[in-house]
Order: C-alpha cells, then structure tokens, then sequence
C-alpha cells in the first residue's frame, strides 16, 4: 500500500511539473509587464505602469493594435457567416460526400498557415491585385472558418432533426422553421465559434506576414519586429493585454456554453 | 443524425465555396504552378515549363540539411509533447471531480489562447542568456548555460506551444477507454504500473499516433519560434520559405519550397485522419 502511495505522488508531482511548465511562461510575462527596470530582471524590483503607458502612448503600437481588432471584427463576421452556413448545409443538405466535405472546410486547421500566406501572397502578385486590407481579411477567414464549422457542428450534431420536424408538421413553414427553430438552436455554437475567430484573427501571424503591407503591420508582426531587436517591457505590457484578451474569451465561453464540447480535436 | 436527401439547405454551401475556391484552391493551384514555371505568366511574354527549381532543392545539399534541421526539430518536439502530455492527458481523463476537470482544461487551453509571439517572447525572457533561469543561475553561484539560439531552445518554444494539442487528442482517446479494464487487470493481481502499461497504453496507441501526426504537422511548420529561439541562426523550412520571399523574392523557388512542404503536410494528414477515424471506429464498437 505504502509503495501505491508513492506511485500516486509521483504522479501527480509530474503533473504538478507539466502545469508549472505550461502556465509559468504566461506568469513570468505579468512579471516583465510590471517590473519598472528597461531589462529583464529577476526576481523583480518594484511595480509600475510605465510600460503599460509606453505601449499606450506609442502611435505605432497603437495603429497595428487599431488595426488587428478591425481585422479581427471583420474576420469574425466573415467567418461567422462562411463558416456557420457551411455547418448548416453539412448537417442539413443532405449532400453526397459531406465526409470529403466537411474535410476540405477544416482543412486550413492543419494545413501549414504559412503555406496559405505564401499562396496568398502569390496569387496577390500575380494578379497584381497588391496587399490590400480585404485580402488580409479573405486570409484570416480562411484560416478561422474550421472554427466557426466545428463549434457549430458540435451542436446540429447533439440535436437531431426530429425538433425542426416537429415544427414543421405542426403548421411552420421552413423559412419560419428555420428562424425560430434551427438558429436558437445553433446559437451558442456559432457564438463559441465567432469568439474563437475573434482571438484566431487577433493573434494569426504566418498568414499576415506575407499579407499586411508595409507600415500598416497587424499588433503580431509589429511585436515580431519589436522582439527582434528589443526585450523591454513594452512587450511585456502588449503581451499582457493580449493574455488579458484571451482569458476573457475563456471565461466567457465557459458561461454561455461551456469547453467542453469546443475542445474536441 | 440520419442521412437526408439533397435539400435547399445544401444552398448553404455556397459562401464556403466561394471563399474556398478562390482564396484557398486557386492560389495553391497558382503555388504549384509556378514552382515548375520560368516566370509570371501574367506580366512575362514567354514562360516555359521547368523543373530548375526542384533540380535546385535536389542539388544543393545545403537544403536536404535544411529539410533534415525541420524534421529533427519536429522529432524531438513531438517526443518531449508526447512525454510531458501524456500524463495530464491521463489526469484529464482520469479526475473525477467537476471543478478539478474544468481548472485542468482551463489551464491547457490558456497558453492556446495565448498568441505565439507572446509565448515566445516568455522563453526568450525565461532563456536569453541574460534572461531569469541564467541571472538565477549567476545567484546562486552557478555557472550560466546558452539556453536558446540553438536547437534546443526552439525545441522547449515549440513543446510549449504544440502540447496543449497533444493533451487534447489523448485525453479524448484515454477518456474513452473503459476504466473498468485497467480495474480488472488490478484485481487479477496486476500492480497500477503494469496495469497501465499492458491495458492503457496499448489501448491509446491510436491517441498516441494520433496527437504525435498533429504535433509533428504543426511543429515543421512552425516560423515565429525557430527564428526568434533559433536567433536567427538555425534554418528551417519555413524560414527558408519566407526568405526566398522577403530577402530574394524568388517566387518560382519559394512555391517549389512550399510544395514540398504541402506534400509532407498532407501526408501527415491523411495519416492522422485515419488514426482518428480508427479511434471513433474503436469507440463505436465498445
């Protein structure tokens, strides 16, 4: 029994580790955020805001962040359409080979994203179409559509159609179906998705490499430039709203829908 | 779920192939293309068909060096995801309590969550050779060690970023295994170890296969953290990829580049949805 005992806190004590591992990087950035020193330094000195008013203050930081949260809102619709209406024909179109389908809709989860950046970015040239922000846009959504197809998927996959069957045998046409049964229905699921997308655009860095054009950089490719020559702070103080950003996201899924169901991979 | 026939809601479809075909098929089309073309169809008046720029990946040694770095470092990083994430997959699927579930996953998907950038920036704070392990290090009298711009420290930067999706795949296939089996197996007299190694883990083997083809995917086409990590010193493909672009604009060779990477990645694809259409498969027989 005693060596049960042994083995059980062995166990949990590599698990202690891999969590310490996975959440100490996030904690040591608060650090830097706050740490007033223009190097690193550890264990920290004292607490000040200054480079929260740096990165504030700074005109750069404060256009690319102005530009990934319109990149963003607009990705975010775009995929929500795109991507829940693709959901709604997989699991309601009777389509033949929805499997290949629904293959080809995820795909851009796997697919190297740098690889839809580099072919983006190609045909922009070659049609001599340039960098303009719609096609960032076009990038972004690609690559956030398999969210917004999973989550809602999820949830026309848990209901079967026997709901909008019942509605319609009771007198509603599809069209009044569709709007008071089938949408309530999706909702969280579309909603999870759209979350999703907002944080996937915000953060997506292979494809906005190629595609954001010079001077008007998205928040990662301008912190990728910072980080190349600079560790101060300021990064640290992006780096915090961002987390900040994320961990809303996460508390937020978590009350209106739950994880559980989004995690599935 | 029951199959249907062909309905108006298959109009739905619509949008995705739009938006598919021509920002996603059309420039890998375009991709392709090129890479065994001698210019711009568009602007240059005559363009022939050439294999130049695979002969030039084949010739020069330089590049099987650069695929060989790519794949080594996608190795050991799915090595080390699958050492680390196995046990809180197990955890995962294991913990009985709510609470203790939800904090678990919470602290999975935060890092997932966090940007990439970010998270590099943190292992560079953590390993730069002024960063906080080295000046805790010099604190303690220890002798200090060069942590990144080698392969080592893109290794620890990629685990990090890609064991979050190592731990989800395995916590649903080891979720899914009938716990009563690793029970029955301890009551024949097996101690928890050998239960473990002769019922579970041969059981998750798919899970394993499965998490590691995801791992190894996203690991080789990793940019941001070989570059920063490696200090600019160690090549990958991708790097290569984005420096044919940004530094020589050689678009012919870069598209060739890319399909060699497009032809490891889908192969790592198709490997892994069939490793997890086998778990599904498992999981509907029990």
């Amino acid at each position: 029994m005693n060596q049960l005992g042994f083995g059980r806190f062995l166990y949990l004590a590599l698990n202690g580790l891999v969590l310490f591992f996975l959440l100490a990087p996030i904690a040591i950035i608060f650090v830097f955020a706050l740490n007033p020193t223009p190097y690193i330094q550890f264990p920290p000195v004292g607490i000040s805001l200054r480079w929260f008013e740096k990165f504030f203050a700074s005109s750069q930081f404060m256009a690319s962040l102005w530009l990934s949260l319109k990149v963003a809102a607009l990705t975010t619709v775009c995929a929500t359409v795109v991507g829940a209406s693709a959901a709604l024909a997989i699991a309601r179109g009777g389509l033949p080979g929805v499997r290949l389908i629904t293959a080809i809709v995820l795909s851009p989860l796997m697919l190297p994203a740098i690889l839809t950046g580099l072919a983006l970015f190609q045909a922009y040239v070659l049609l001599d179409i340039g960098r303009p922000l719609w096609g960032l846009v076009a990038g972004h959504t690609l690559v956030t559509v398999p969210y917004l197809v999973r989550t809602t998927l999820a949830l026309l996959h848990n209901f079967d159609t026997r709901l909008e069957e019942a509605a319609q045998n009771l007198g509603a046409s599809p069209m009044r179906t569709f709007f008071e049964v089938t949408l309530p229905l999706i909702k969280p699921g579309v909603i999870a998705g759209a979350i999703f997308a907002f944080i996937v655009s915000f953060d997506q860095f292979p494809v906005s490499l190629f595609l954001v054009s010079p001077g008007q950089e998205t928040l990662p490719i301008t912190l990728f430039n910072y980080l190349k020559y600079d560790l101060d702070g300021t990064i640290g103080a992006a780096s915090v709203v961002s987390i900040l950003l994320a961990a809303l996201v996460v508390i937020v899924l978590d009350r209106t829908v739950g994880l559980r169901s989004y995690v599935k991979l | 779920m029951r199959a249907r026939r062909l309905n108006r809601m298959a109009l739905f479809l619509l949008p995705s192939a739009v938006l598919f075909t021509l920002f996603f098929f059309l420039p890998i089309g375009m991709m392709a293309m090129m890479s065994v073309l001698t210019g711009n169809p568009v602007v240059a008046p005559h363009v022939a068909f050439t294999v130049r720029n695979y002969a030039r990946i084949v010739e020069d040694p330089f590049h099987f060096e650069v695929i060989w770095t790519t794949i080594r470092i996608g190795l050991w990083t799915t090595f080390v995801a699958l050492l680390i994430g196995y046990p809180l997959a197990h955890l995962m699927a294991r913990v009985r309590s709510r609470t203790a579930h939800a904090l678990l996953l919470m602290a999975v998907l935060m890092p997932m969550l966090t940007g990439i950038i970010v998270r590099t920036f943190a292992w560079m704070a953590l390993l730069a050779d002024k960063g906080v392990i080295n000046q805790m290090l010099a604190a303690m009298g220890l002798p200090t060690a060069q942590l990144m711009y080698n392969e080592f420290g893109i290794i620890i930067g990629l685990v990090h970023i890609y064991v979050p999706f190592m731990v989800l795949t395995l916590t649903g296939v080891i979720g899914a295994i009938d716990e009563r089996l690793e029970q029955a197996a301890q009551n024949l007299g097996a101690s928890p170890l050998r239960a473990f190694w002769e019922v579970t883990l041969p059981l998750s083997l798919p899970g394993i296969l499965a998490g590691s083809l995801l791992v190894f995917a996203l690991a080789i086409s990793a940019y941001v953290t070989p570059i920063l990590m490696g200090g600019f010193q160690i090549m990958t493909l991708p790097i290569l990829i984005y420096q044919q672009i940004s530094a020589s604009f050689n678009v012919g060779f870069a598209a060739s580049l890319g399909m060699v990477l497009l032809v490891i990645s889908m192969a790592l694809i198709v490997a892994y949805n069939q490793m997890l259409a086998l778990v599904s498969g498992q999981r509907e027989l029990q």
